[in-house]
């Protein structure tokens, strides 16, 4: 099954190029020009990975990310910035980040990480369930 | 060629920082669409080596043109901050206010939609002139445009962030207002009250009054008496 992804930039044009090469790779892709229009999309869509730019006007990209994690822990993001240094990397992989590229990025490079997004949020996923059923055994068995 | 003896102060090379840091952010965004449309190219060639879709020369035209587009806005930038580079050339010198207006709000294009302000430049109808060293004179510029984004964020209310800059009709007295179209802020009495901001105004000369309909807003004039 392809890799549902949401890509979030506030620059239009990056945005059309993006998702049309990333179709291209099979991938289901859908965008938001903002932090706060995709923080509403994923109330009622569910993606496999965010690919977002890390500052964008409004919420910057920091911020966005500790909204999405506090809503869905098991979601994958991946960052995009035009300058990346070890200090930013290491700011947003303790928030929770998957990874951090460096615009221009590869999407060769990029399509592999959102692939091993999408592996890692299912395991998440499959531990999460894991974890309510056997709360709920617990219930039932004490 | 920057002019040695007039190397800005701690505040000025912040100033410098922080444009220098948006354009390089806005340049790489170009890069970032070049570099994509470059790759789609290289998609269709490869569909079409495989012999599996001939390429649409309508798409290849349109790729052209989107990177076209992305060169142009580039150029624009790098036209933009070439000027800015070269404000510390000259000492004091008749400066155009207007220009200078227009050269901040191309080059801090990207930090005012952070703030997520409009901004628009009212056309001098007169010619507005200072005696200033063109650097300072940005500087103080852009603290101004600065400022009125924070009183913007500081006011309460969903409103559209709005700046208006314009300028005097009398040549004589050369002034930049800036109005401000979300209510009435409060704090106009700490405008420009640091030592940074004394300092920065008494090098352009100038000085701080309320201006707008409702006094939502302020303008940098001539101090008289000064050159």
């Amino acid at each position: 099954m392809s890799e549902k992804v949401l890509l979030v930039d506030d620059e239009k044009d990056f945005l059309d190029i993006m998702s049309e090469r990333m179709q291209a790779r099979g991938m289901t892709v859908k965008t938001a020009d903002s932090a706060d229009k995709a923080l509403a999309m994923l109330e009622s869509e569910s993606f496999d990975a965010i690919v977002m730019d890390f500052k964008m006007p409004g919420m910057d990209g920091i911020q966005a990310l500790k909204n999405i994690k506090n809503q869905k822990p098991e979601l994958q993001i991946i960052l995009l910035t035009g300058y990346a240094t070890v200090e930013k990397t290491v700011e947003a992989m303790k928030i929770g980040a998957t990874d951090l590229l460096e615009k221009p990025a590869d999407l060769e490079a990029l399509a592999a990480k959102i692939k091993q997004a999408k592996t890692e949020k299912m395991l998440l996923v499959e531990k999460q369930n894991e974890d309510k059923i056997k709360d709920i055994l617990q219930r039932i068995g004490g | 060629m920057p002019n040695p003896d007039l190397v800005p102060d701690r505040d000025g090379i912040t100033f410098f920082g922080t444009l220098s840091a948006a354009v390089t952010h806005d340049m790489k965004n170009f890069l970032a669409i070049i570099n994509e449309n470059a790759g789609l190219l290289e998609d269709l060639a490869a569909g079409a080596r495989n012999g599996a879709v001939p390429v649409d020369p309508r798409k290849a035209a349109l790729i052209s043109e989107k990177i076209r587009k992305q060169v142009n806005r580039a150029d624009k930038m790098i036209k933009l901050f070439n000027r800015f580079s070269h404000s510390m050339d000259h000492a004091q010198e008749s400066v155009d206010m207007e220009e200078m207006v227009l050269l901040v709000a191309g080059l801090a294009e990207r930090i005012i939609r952070h703030h997520d302000v409009f901004l628009t430049v009212t056309p001098a109808l007169v010619p507005c002139r200072i005696q200033a060293h063109r650097f300072d004179l940005l500087n103080l510029i852009y603290r101004a445009v600065e400022t009125s984004c924070e009183i913007l964020n500081n006011t309460p209310g969903e409103n559209r962030k709005q700046v208006t800059i314009s300028f005097g009709s009398d040549p004589l007295v050369p002034e930049i207002c800036f109005i401000l179209d979300t209510g009435t802020a409060s704090g106009w009495d700490t405008l420009f009250d640091t030592s940074k901001d004394r300092a920065l105004l008494d090098r352009v000369n100038m000085h701080v009054k309320k201006a707008g309909p409702g006094g939502n807003g302020f303008c940098l004039c001539k101090t008289p008496g000064k050159q």
